[in-house]
């Protein structure tokens, strides 16, 4: 059974490195979770950012849930943010193609164009 | 919707949307009474009695609605409660929060199963960390009763700023929510 008590040295060590890098998250990842995205596999691509996260232990990356955002064609739509930089929407997700944007946009800083739908705000 | 822990996901976004603090989610599988129920509640801004019953009918919702309020989620889970022997209910009040009670019949041939209920949990307290979530599952099984608690607040309080996405934090709400799921035998409903 988990407890509290393993939470506090998850805690302890968290603090650790986050001292190392300020604190900062660099990247948020947010999941449109409305009616249709969830219709259209969102919870599975929501699962291999979660799954990759845990696996490559990035540390620095956050992932959120958001409503519909009127682009229902194009669900799973995934938008990906970085500080200073404009926001990034990819379309038509799927497992695949979440392990393929961990792999070259959030790990290598590279924008998978196959898959955008839209850029900045 | 494949499965009843999508449909609880959609329903856990509407509560979301709605702007509850504090969702419960409770899920009760009794094979003496036969029945699967998935109880939802919020407290959130609520609905007034001719929202509540728009939010219910696939046909009076517009598309300008369906972006403030709620779309085709709560009739496609109605007509899959009611399609198997089961009922679906919504109490609501304005400013207080709002019930939703959906119940199938355990054995019906037409159930939709249960499905990956630990990604649907996973996936909203993780997806909301603004929202503390009280989640209760409970199996009668003849004599045998076994029920799992889970409260997302003191985990919340003990992390203080780290994220809920913390590698290892992901994986300790994810062993925790496999084991309640396990001990109340609901993987294969």
């Amino acid at each position: 059974m988990k407890t509290l008590a393993d939470l506090k040295k998850i805690r302890e060590k968290a603090q650790e490195e986050m001292k190392l890098r300020d604190g900062k998250v660099r990247i948020k990842i947010v999941v449109g979770m409305g009616t249709s995205g969830i219709a259209m596999g969102a919870r599975d691509v929501m699962k291999t950012f979660l799954e990759e996260i845990s696996n490559r232990n990035l540390t620095d990356v956050l992932v959120t849930q958001t409503g519909e955002k009127g682009l229902s064609s194009m669900e799973p739509v995934v938008d990906v943010i970085e500080e200073g930089k404009p926001k990034v929407t990819y379309g038509n997700m799927t497992p695949e193609k979440a392990r393929r944007v961990v792999v070259e946009h959030i790990v290598n800083g590279r924008v998978v164009s196959d898959y955008v739908v839209a850029t900045g705000d | 919707m494949q499965d009843i822990s999508l449909h609880l996901l959609d329903i856990i976004e509407n509560s979301v949307r709605a702007g509850s603090r504090n969702i419960q989610i409770r899920i009760i599988k009794d094979t003496n009474a036969n029945f699967l129920r998935i109880i939802v509640s919020d407290d959130g801004i609520g609905m007034d009695p001719m929202t509540l019953e728009r939010a219910q009918d696939p046909f009076f919702t517009s598309k300008t609605e369906r972006e403030k309020k709620v779309g085709l989620g709560i009739p496609l889970l109605k007509q899959n409660a009611e399609l198997c022997n089961g009922s679906f209910k919504i109490r609501s009040e304005p400013g207080k929060g709002t019930v939703l009670t959906a119940e199938f019949q355990l054995d019906h041939i037409d159930r939709m199963p249960l499905g990956d209920l630990k990604e649907t949990l996973l996936s909203a307290i993780v997806g909301h960390p603004e929202v503390n979530f009280s989640i209760i599952l409970n199996s009668l099984d003849k004599d045998k009763e076994k029920s799992f608690h889970f409260e997302t607040a003191p985990i919340k309080e003990e992390l203080g700023d780290i994220p809920l996405t913390y590698p290892d934090v992901i994986k300790y709400l994810e062993q925790s929510i496999n084991e309640g799921i396990q001990i109340t035998n609901m993987e294969d409903v």
